[in-house]
């Protein structure tokens, strides 16, 4: 796992002799770039299959973008297509469905960053003070594993503990003398079950990243606490979690940056025409109204909403974490 | 019979008296003399690709002299949408298109020049498609693009019954009942169900009304003279006297609504009917649960079978749809005479003649015995001049499977159904209901859908989902209580009007109106 926090600084004593005075102008830096890849080959030979993946799976994509502002035939092509300006855009935003998904994909989104974002950091914490290996070892396993299972799957479980009729959930309630509820027609309950179950499915597994941070703080921090008499808890909040801080707010960038993308193949599976009040996210709106409908040009336009809204979330929050804390993603 | 040869002789010296003499003698079903080969993209979600090895196209090889050479784009996806657009994004069309979704693709793409339009070639070429389309008026017009072109041939079902009624016949004897008539009978043996514990395990757990889809509960409109959908998929559209009309606007809908509403919550219908799914049928008959449902004839008659030892005295058989407040018996489900699947020719295909003939085959004799028996002395041998399967084939396993794997039943093809082939295997309960169903005529016509022009279709897409999830959600509302049909009507009629129904409704009318020439 990277050290996202601590990257060492590339400052060497063999610089090639290039002024750095004010702003070095563009062939200075390019001269600086191919000393750099000459010195470090290897390094940049590593890095190459990322660069070529996003090459390929991600910009190269974006010149289908374009089916966003035309009348989109299949068999006439991306080029072949006529342009019609920003006609979907007025077509979704003058839909009321549309703009209600988007408030549930933010509400939604924002539910699961208030609880399920710390989720995995206590648990983290948790695992770090526990002494017995195999104890820890097996329930990090236990934790991870829901990770793994498909989201049909889960799907089909949750939906069976919470039946009216033989769910777990509902024994549950009958027994302290509660009526059986259907939840999964309730729109109320539709974001509780679908936020739990992504904590229940998500949080182990997304607890590595910062168990392997805790991995990294310097162990002589606790030795010198230990000599001081701190305790354990003192410990965890005055050594542990100001150094696991740069992985959280890394982390909390890129969450950010995530937020239009609400699960939704998991809300598809356990939405109902009678929970789309709260359950319809703009994802779901897409696959109702574009592939289902098959509208491509409507479907691409909502998408590029989504990915412009996402990239201003990024930029603000990484400004914003800049500023304040010093830690960043660029 | 004897009359009906004779038409059909008629007819097909009309077809021959007015055409070239490009017609074959029947014995004779060479198309060319030497072999032609053209290429084929066919997938269906059952077989994503097309296999030159099927015994089916080995003999329509050798008996026709066209033999299909597979180019099927898209084989490792089950979505045949999926395929269709790699296809045509692919910018290469082969001669033949065939897919389990080609209809739209077809009006279209057709239009733009992806297809060749073919009803001239069929006035010239194909005898037997002519004949079919002149004994199926509505199902050519169903056929029809925007522009008024076919680009297009379709898989057409053969048979009128889809889904009837079922209900416990051992349950009824057991409670005294007998089968309800009306709607008023069929609410109280419901409700007996519910509250005289015919299971007999002392717990009122009795589900009076299940459904695999939910959308059967919305069904039972037509007990109160309110419609659920004019065709064969949920929620559609229908005709009433040439006019076109959404089921859900309608007052029957209304009524419909509010009753079962009152069933729901009277615990008359399943609580869970939204989300038990697909195995529920499975699952609340097998547990002695079940009492009534609305399903497939064939699949559901045979848990008589499947279930005779494991639930003593199990009889769940077919009724005739009880009569509704006003009298009506209506069963609103039928086959649909004409399927979105089907085969179309590729706009680049420099045989036309040749592929429209090959086409036509299937729809002749032995085309049609071919594509729905098999091989005559493998699958089926020939009794009284009919096609009968044997008994190993029949005992060999799920028929359907078992044709797909020869390359018989293939509907990504063209062809025409021979009802004949299903009632061979169909169980004798099944059969019983049918019976049953044939002595009255519950039956009501299908819309088989338009095909709209560009500006048409601009409306139709910008107005008819969001109209349709607001329907349903209003609709799951109704019926779980949180909502109240009565109070709610005219506000969601209003809201309807605003979200563009009318226009959707005058833009289905116009295209109707083209298509079928009222």
């Amino acid at each position: 796992m990277a050290d996202i926090g601590n990257v060492g600084s590339p400052t060497e004593n063999t610089m090639p002799n290039v002024q750095v005075s004010g702003k070095p102008t563009f062939s200075e830096r390019m001269q600086l770039l191919m000393y750099r890849v000459r010195q470090d080959w290897q390094i940049y030979v590593l890095l190459a299959p990322a660069i070529i993946w996003f090459l390929i799976f991600l910009y190269k994509p974006m010149y289908g973008l374009q089916i966003a502002f035309k009348d989109y035939s299949v068999f006439l092509g991306i080029t072949g297509s006529d342009w019609v300006g920003l006609e979907h855009f007025q077509t979704l935003f003058g839909s009321d469905q549309f703009l209600r998904a988007v408030r549930n994909t933010i509400q939604i989104s924002a539910w699961s960053l208030l609880f399920g974002f710390p989720a995995p950091i206590i648990l983290a914490l948790m695992f770090n003070e526990i002494l017995k290996e195999t104890f820890k070892k097996t329930a990090q396993t236990i934790v991870y594993l829901p990770h793994f299972i498909s989201s049909v799957i889960i799907a089909g479980i949750i939906i069976t503990a919470f039946s009216p009729s033989a769910g777990v959930v509902n024994t549950f309630l009958s027994w302290i003398g509660i009526d059986p509820v259907y939840f999964l027609t309730k729109p109320e309950w539709f974001r509780p079950i679908f936020i739990g179950t992504g904590i229940w499915q998500e949080a182990g597994f997304q607890s590595i990243v910062f168990l392997a941070s805790i991995a990294g703080v310097n162990p002589s921090l606790y030795e010198s606490a230990v000599v001081d008499g701190a305790s354990r808890w003192q410990m965890m909040w005055k050594i542990t979690l100001p150094s696991i801080l740069p992985t959280i707010i890394i982390m909390l960038i890129i969450r950010i940056g995530n937020i239009m993308e609400v699960s939704f193949e998991m809300i598809i599976l356990l939405y109902q025409p009678a929970t789309y009040e709260t359950a319809d996210v703009v994802n779901t709106f897409i696959y109702r109204q574009g592939i289902q409908g098959g509208q491509y040009d409507l479907a691409a336009a909502a998408g590029l909403f989504n990915a412009v809204v996402a990239f201003t979330l990024v930029m603000t929050a990484n400004t914003i974490s800049k500023r304040f804390s010093r830690t960043s993603l660029w | 019979m004897h009359k009906l040869k004779l038409t059909a002789l008629a007819v097909a010296t009309s077809v021959l008296a007015t055409t070239a003499p490009a017609v074959l003698a029947a014995d004779d079903l060479k198309i060319t003399d030497k072999p032609l080969e053209l290429t084929i993209h066919m997938h269906h979600k059952r077989y994503t690709s097309y296999d030159e090895n099927w015994p089916v196209e080995k003999a329509a090889c050798e008996w026709t002299n066209v033999c299909l050479k597979n180019a099927t784009i898209g084989s490792n996806t089950t979505n045949s949408e999926e395929a269709m657009n790699l296809l045509l994004a692919s910018g290469k069309l082969p001669d033949i298109v065939g897919s389990g979704r080609i209809k739209d693709v077809a009006n279209q793409y057709g239009p733009q020049g992806a297809f060749q339009p073919l009803e001239e070639l069929i006035e010239k070429h194909a005898p037997n498609l002519q004949a079919f389309f002149e004994q199926n008026p509505a199902i050519k017009s169903s056929l029809k693009a925007a522009d008024g072109h076919i680009y297009y041939l379709p898989y057409a079902p053969d048979g009128k019954y889809g889904r009837a009624f079922f209900i416990r016949y051992d349950w009824l004897d057991k409670l005294g009942l007998e089968v309800p008539d009306t709607v008023e009978e069929y609410e109280n043996v419901l409700r007996a169900f519910k509250t005289q514990d015919p299971n007999g395990n002392g717990i009122a757990d009795e589900v009076p009304y299940f459904a695999r889809q939910w959308e059967e509960l919305i069904r039972l409109v037509t007990l109160w003279d309110g419609r659920s959908s004019g065709s064969d998929t949920y929620h559609d559209y229908y005709v009433d006297n040439g006019q076109i009309k959404h089921p859900y606007a309608e007052v029957g809908y209304r009524e419909g609504m509010k009753n079962l509403a009152r069933w729901y919550k009277e615990g008359l219908i399943d609580a869970e009917i939204f989300t038990r799914g697909s195995s529920s049928r499975e699952y609340l008959l097998s547990e002695n649960l079940g009492g009534a449902t609305h399903d497939w004839f064939a699949s559901t008659a045979g848990y008589n079978d499947s279930l005779a030892e494991k639930v003593p005295g199990f009889a769940f058989k077919a009724m005739v749809p009880p009569a509704s407040v006003s009298g009506v018996q209506m069963e609103e489900h039928r086959r649909i005479p004409v399927k979105p699947d089907g085969w179309a020719m590729g706009g680049t295909n420099k045989h036309p003649v040749e592929t429209i003939k090959y086409m036509d085959f299937w729809f002749g004799e032995e085309g049609r015995r071919l594509s729905n028996f098999g091989i005559e002395g493998e699958q089926y041998t020939m009794v009284d001049g009919k096609p009968q399967f044997t008994e190993e084939f029949l005992a060999s396993g799920n028929v359907n499977s078992q044709l797909y794997l020869i390359g018989a039943q293939l509907q990504a093809r063209g062809y025409w159904m021979d009802y004949n082939y299903e009632i061979q295997w169909s169980n004798k309960y099944a059969l019983e209901g049918i019976d049953l169903y044939e002595s009255g005529d519950y039956l009501v016509d299908q819309f088989l859908g338009v095909a709209f022009n560009e500006k048409e279709q601009k409306v139709y897409d910008r107005y008819a989902a969001q109209l349709r999830t607001y329907m349903l959600e209003r609709q799951q509302a109704w019926i779980l209580g949180t909502g109240d049909v009565e109070a709610d009507w005219d506000d969601y009629m209003k809201t309807l009007n605003k979200m563009g129904l009318s226009k959707v409704l005058d833009v289905m009318q116009s295209a109707y109106d083209r298509q079928y020439g009222s």
